[in-house]
C-alpha cells in the first residue's frame, strides 16, 4: 500500500511533473477530459432545472465515480512551474482513508466539532460566518464581535481588512504581513469579547497572498493552530506556490486547514454537470496533495455570479451528496448569494442555498455572500445569524422536502439574480448607537423566517 | 471553392475554435482576392456573434469562447496586413494588453473580458495573473499596444492601478496608452480618482469602452481623457 505523498514529495512533483501550460490546461486538458468523462459515465444533460435538489442517490454515486476518475486522470496544475502534480490511485485512496471524519475547531467548551455527515443526517451542518466581504477599519472590531456574539454561529471568519491604522494595505508587500498579524489579533479579541474565547476561527480571509497568512496564523495572539487555516486555490484544479506556502505554513504550525476551490459552471468544465465532476475531483485531490483536513465541493456559476440559481443549486446538491455518501471526509461548501443586506431576497437566497448544503450532507458552510460579496461594508450580523439557523435546522430534512422549499423560494428571487437589489451597508441596516438591526431589517428577517417555517424548514424547533 | 464556400469554411473554423483551419481558410480567402473587409464581415464577425450568443445562452462555455477568439486572431493576423487604410470603413483595430493585477489570482473575469474583446476583432495580449505595474507597461511598449486593461477583484491590489498610471506619468508617457480598469471593487469614483480612461462593469461593457477608446484614437484622441468613459457603473445605497 502506497501512502499519500509527503508534502516534500508534493513540492518535488510541482517541479518534476508532466509539463503543461496553463492555456493548454484551461482550454484543452480540463474541458476535454471532463466532457469525455461526462459521456463515458452517461452523465451529460442530467441537470434537472425543474428539481433543483437532486433526489436520485444512484446518480449522485455515479457523479462520485466520475469525479474520482477525473481526479486520477488530471491532478492539479502548478501554475508557477507549468507542471502537473498527479497522484496514483493508491495514494488517493490512502489520503481519503486517513482524512479526518471528525475535527474539533477551537478550544474547550466554546469549540465546535465538525463531523462527516450523510444526506439528511441529524448531526448539524456547522456555520462559519461571514465571508471575506471587506469592512472599513472603523467598524471591523464591532462587526467581528457582533458576529461572534451571534450564538448560532459556530466558527468566526469575519470580514477582510484593507487598511490598518489608516494606512493602505498593498497585497504581497510587508503591509500585508503586518495586516495579517493585526487581523489575527482583532479576530481573537472579538471572540474573547463575545465571551467565547475558545470559539473556533477560520482565516485569515484578509491574507491575499502567503504573506498575510504568515502574519496571521500561528503568530502569538493571532489565529491558533486549533483554528482552521483558510486556503483557497484557483479554479479549475490549479495550485500555485502561494497556495503551497500556506499549506506548508499550516503544517509547520501543527495547524488544521480548509482548502478548496470552486468548480465553475460556464467556465472551463462547461455545464453544471461538468462543474460537479471538476468540483468532486478537486475536493478529493485536496486530501492527497494539500493534506487538508476539511475539503471543498464548491460550485460557482460564472454566468450568474452566484450559486443560488437553478443550475448552481442543483450542482451544489449533487457535489455534496456525492462526496458525503461516498467518503467519510469533512465537506465544506458555500452558497453564494447576490442580494444585499436589508433585502428579503438575501434571506431567501440564504435559505435556498444553505438548506441544500445542510440536507445534502456537508459538514461546514461559510457565508453569506451578501450583495455578491463585492461591496465594502455590505454585510450584517443578522444574515449571519439566519444562515447559521438554517444550517442547523435544515440538516435532518428529507431531500424531497428541501426540493419543495427551494422550488417555492426560487420564483421569488430568480428573475433578479442578474440585477439584484444590493440593499444597504451595515451602517444603514443597523442602528449604529445600539448596534442592533433597524426595525425594518429585523421585520424582514422575521417575515422570511416565518415564510421558511411555513414552507417546512423547522426554524422554530 | 467558391467565395461563399471559403467564407463558410472560415466561419465554421472560428466557431470550432480551430486555429489551423481558420488560418488556412484565411489564406485561401486572400489568394482568392476576397476583399479583407468582406472576409471579416462575412465570416469572422458572424462566427464570433454565434459563439458569443451561445455563451450568453449557456450553450457554449469559456473554453469555446477562448478558442474561438484564438482562431479568429489566427485568421486576422493574416488578413489585417492586407487591409489598406481606406478599406477600414469604421471597423476598429487595436491592441490591448490585459492582465490581473499584482497579488490577485482571480482570472475568470479577465479571461471572459479577453475573449469578448478578441471577439470584437481586437488583438488581445493576455499577461495572465499577478501582473506588476511595470510588467503592464513593458508589455504595452513591446506590443505597441493602444490600451492597458487591468482586472482586479482584490481591494488591496487596487493601489497598483494608481501605480501603473503614476509610472506612465512619471516616465512622461501617459499619452501612449489608454488605461481601462474593471473587476469587483473597482468603481466609477476610483476610475476618476486615479485618472484612468475607462471602466466597465462586465465584459460587454469592457468591449464598449475599449471600442469607444479605439474609435476615439482613430479620430485623433489621445490619452489621458479629460474624463473617463464609464459604462455600467453600479449604483447602490
Ligand atoms: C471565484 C472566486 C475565487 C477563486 C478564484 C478562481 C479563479 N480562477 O479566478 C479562488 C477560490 C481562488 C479565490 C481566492 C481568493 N479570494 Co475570491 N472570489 C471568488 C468569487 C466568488 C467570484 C469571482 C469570479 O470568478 N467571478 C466570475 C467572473 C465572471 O466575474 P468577475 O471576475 O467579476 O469579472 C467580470 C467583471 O468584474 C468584469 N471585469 C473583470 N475584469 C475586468 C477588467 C476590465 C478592464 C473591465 C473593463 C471589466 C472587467 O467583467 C467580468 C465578466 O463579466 C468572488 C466574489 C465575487 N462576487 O466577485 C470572490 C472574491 C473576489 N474573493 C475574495 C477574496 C478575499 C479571496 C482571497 C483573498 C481569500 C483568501 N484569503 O484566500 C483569495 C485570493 C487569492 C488571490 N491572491 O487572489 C473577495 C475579495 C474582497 C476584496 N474586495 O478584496 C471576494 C469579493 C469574495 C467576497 N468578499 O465575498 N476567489
Amino acid at each position: 500500500m502506497k501512502n499519500k505523498p509527503d508534502i516534500l514529495e508534493v513540492l518535488h512533483r510541482a517541479t518534476t511533473g508532466e509539463y503543461c501550460t496553463q492555456k493548454e490546461w484551461d482550454t484543452k486538458k480540463i474541458p476535454l477530459t471532463i466532457s469525455r468523462i461526462l459521456k463515458e459515465h452517461g452523465l451529460a444533460k442530467t441537470c434537472d432545472m425543474e428539481n433543483p435538489v437532486n433526489m436520485d442517490m444512484e446518480l449522485a454515486d455515479k457523479f462520485y465515480a466520475a469525479g474520482y476518475q477525473a481526479a486520477l486522470e488530471l491532478g492539479y496544475l502548478c501554475t508557477d512551474t507549468d507542471r502537473i502534480i498527479a497522484v496514483s490511485q493508491e495514494e488517493l485512496d490512502d489520503a481519503l482513508k486517513h482524512a479526518p471524519s471528525e475535527l474539533t475547531v477551537g478550544e474547550g467548551k466554546d469549540a465546535t466539532v465538525l463531523k462527516a455527515r450523510t444526506p439528511s443526517d441529524p448531526y448539524p451542518l456547522k456555520a462559519a460566518t461571514s465571508l471575506g466581504i471587506t469592512l472599513s477599519e472603523d467598524i471591523y472590531a464591532d462587526m467581528a464581535y457582533l458576529i461572534a456574539n451571534e450564538r448560532e454561529v459556530d466558527i468566526l471568519e469575519a470580514g477582510s481588512l484593507t487598511t490598518i491604522h489608516g494606512y493602505e494595505v498593498l497585497s504581497g508587500t510587508p503591509t500585508e504581513t503586518r495586516m495579517g498579524y493585526e487581523h489575527g489579533v482583532m479576530h481573537r479579541e472579538a471572540r474573547r469579547k463575545a465571551g467565547r474565547p475558545g470559539m473556533g476561527g477560520m482565516g485569515s480571509i484578509s491574507a491575499i497572498t502567503e504573506y498575510g497568512q504568515f502574519g496571521a496564523y500561528g503568530t502569538p495572539g493571532g489565529f491558533r493552530n486549533t483554528d482552521l487555516a483558510l486556503i483557497l486555490f484557483p479554479s479549475e484544479m490549479k495550485v500555485d506556490y502561494r497556495t503551497l506556502h500556506k499549506v506548508v505554513h499550516t503544517l509547520n504550525m501543527g495547524g488544521i486547514m480548509k482548502c478548496d476551490s470552486p468548480g465553475m459552471i460556464g467556465g472551463m468544465p462547461g455545464p453544471a454537470e461538468g462543474a460537479v465532476i471538476s468540483s468532486i475531483a478537486c475536493a478529493l485531490l485536496s486530501y492527497a496533495i494539500l493534506h487538508t483536513h476539511v475539503g471543498g465541493g464548491e460550485i460557482y456559476d460564472v454566468r450568474y455570479l452566484a450559486t443560488v440559481n437553478r443550475e448552481g443549486l442543483w450542482a451544489l446538491s449533487m457535489t455534496n451528496q456525492a462526496l458525503s455518501r461516498n467518503t467519510h471526509t469533512l465537506v465544506h461548501n458555500i452558497s453564494n448569494q447576490v442580494s444585499g443586506p436589508g433585502t428579503e431576497n438575501l434571506l431567501r437566497e440564504i435559505a435556498a442555498g444553505v438548506s441544500i448544503i445542510a440536507a445534502s450532507g456537508a459538514s461546514l458552510t461559510t457565508g453569506p455572500r451578501s450583495a455578491g460579496g463585492k461591496l465594502n461594508d455590505f454585510v450584517t450580523p443578522l444574515e449571519c445569524r439566519f444562515l447559521a439557523e438554517v444550517a442547523h435546522a435544515a440538516s435532518p430534512m428529507e431531500l424531497s422536502k428541501v426540493n419543495e422549499v427551494v422550488k417555492a423560494l426560487l420564483p421569488k428571487y430568480e428573475d433578479s439574480i442578474k440585477e439584484p437589489d444590493l440593499g444597504v451597508p451595515f451602517q444603514k441596516a443597523y442602528n449604529m448607537e445600539t448596534l442592533e438591526p433597524t426595525p425594518e431589517w429585523e421585520a424582514a428577517y422575521r417575515k422570511v423566517k416565518a415564510e421558511c417555517i411555513e414552507l417546512g424548514i423547522p426554524l422554530d424547533a | 471553392m467558391t467565395t461563399q464556400e471559403i467564407l463558410d469554411g472560415l466561419k465554421q473554423a472560428v466557431i470550432d475554435g480551430d486555429e489551423d483551419s481558420a488560418a488556412s481558410f484565411a489564406a485561401q480567402a486572400i489568394d482568392a482576392e476576397i476583399k479583407p473587409m468582406d472576409i471579416i464581415k462575412g465570416a469572422i464577425n458572424p462566427a464570433m456573434d454565434v459563439v458569443g450568443q451561445a455563451f450568453e445562452d449557456g450553450d457554449a462555455y469559456l473554453p469555446e469562447l477562448i478558442l474561438a477568439g484564438d482562431a479568429a486572431r489566427a485568421a486576422l493576423d493574416l488578413i489585417i496586413p492586407t487591409i489598406s487604410t481606406d478599406d477600414l470603413d469604421g471597423s476598429v483595430q487595436g491592441t490591448v494588453v490585459i492582465g490581473t493585477i499584482y497579488g490577485d489570482a482571480h482570472d475568470i473575469g479577465k479571461n471572459i473580458v479577453s475573449a469578448i474583446l478578441a471577439a470584437h476583432g481586437i488583438k488581445v495580449v493576455d499577461l495572465g495573473i499577478n501582473v506588476s505595474p511595470k510588467q503592464y507597461i513593458e508589455a504595452a511598449f513591446a506590443e505597441d499596444a493602444d490600451v492597458i486593461a487591468i482586472s482586479s477583484l482584490i481591494t488591496t491590489s487596487l493601489p497598483y492601478h494608481r501605480e501603473v498610471i503614476n509610472n506612465l506619468v512619471d516616465r512622461g508617457e501617459r499619452d501612449k496608452f489608454f488605461v481601462v480598469v474593471g473587476g469587483g471593487p473597482v468603481t466609477a469614483e476610483w476610475t476618476t480618482q486615479i485618472g484612468a480612461d475607462g471602466y466597465g462593469r462586465d465584459a460587454r461593457d469592457a468591449a464598449l469602452v475599449v471600442t469607444q477608446l479605439l474609435e476615439g484614437l482613430a479620430e485623433g484622441n489621445k490619452a489621458p481623457l479629460a474624463a473617463p468613459i464609464l459604462v455600467g457603473a453600479l449604483e447602490h445605497g
